[in-house]
């Protein structure tokens, strides 16, 4: 038994705890990072939405543009029915 | 096929030496001064042989970045997040959709009721 000491700590140290760490990493590694497929697929709906956030923003600029309280519940009556509403 | 936004690249363009803290620092997000204080303060209480041997393991086995890998700034700040957090930026581009889907109805909605009550005034004039 007293020979086989030095035998079962070098397996430990040389084998044992390499396998180990290098278990460890490998699993930290899968656990930490997305695959490429996910990388192209989240890289697209980045894009998709920066590009229809610019153009809602200018859609809304226009309807802005044409009438400012369009976002109120309570909308202010379009100025061509208040002129029918007149003439009545 | 474009080169991983997700892998670890040395830093030509910022380097000081290398580019490995530079690299760190991109593919963190935190400040390269920082790291670099990081990496001396280090060497200097007791890490000596083992941060330089690390540093050139580094440079030896990293690929420089890519030009033109990040179209402008916010892309480089969104890959960031990437490799922080794929789930957290996961759950970003979803709230980004989810708040383009909302504004998307507010002008859906203004269009149709606008509509329905100018239908409503014509039906009375009639």
């Amino acid at each position: 038994m007293e020979d086989l000491m030095p035998a079962i700590a070098i397996v430990a140290i040389f084998i044992g705890m390499p396998w180990i760490i290098l278990h460890y990493i490998t699993q930290w590694k899968k656990a930490g990072s997305i695959t490429r497929e996910d990388e192209n697929l989240l890289d697209e709906l980045h894009d998709t939405a920066r590009r229809l956030d610019e153009r809602l923003n200018s859609i809304e600029r226009i309807i802005t543009a044409d009438n400012p309280h369009w976002k109120q519940t309570e909308l202010p009556p379009p100025p061509s029915i208040t002129r029918l509403e007149n003439r009545r | 096929m474009s080169a991983s936004r997700t892998n670890f690249y040395l830093d030509k363009q910022n380097r000081k030496w290398l580019g490995v803290c530079a690299g760190i620092a991109d593919y963190t997000g935190v400040d390269a001064t920082w790291v670099r204080v990081g990496a001396v303060l280090l060497t200097l209480m007791g890490g000596f042989p083992w941060t330089l041997i690390a540093y050139w393991m580094a440079a030896w086995f990293a690929k420089p970045k890519p030009i033109g890998l990040y179209e402008d700034a916010e892309d480089a700040k969104f890959w960031q997040g990437v490799r922080q957090s794929p789930a957290r930026t996961t759950r970003d581009v979803r709230s980004r959709f989810r708040d383009i889907d909302r504004r998307l109805a507010d002008v859906e909605l203004y269009y149709t009721s606008r509509n329905s009550a100018l239908a409503n005034e014509i039906e009375r004039l009639r």
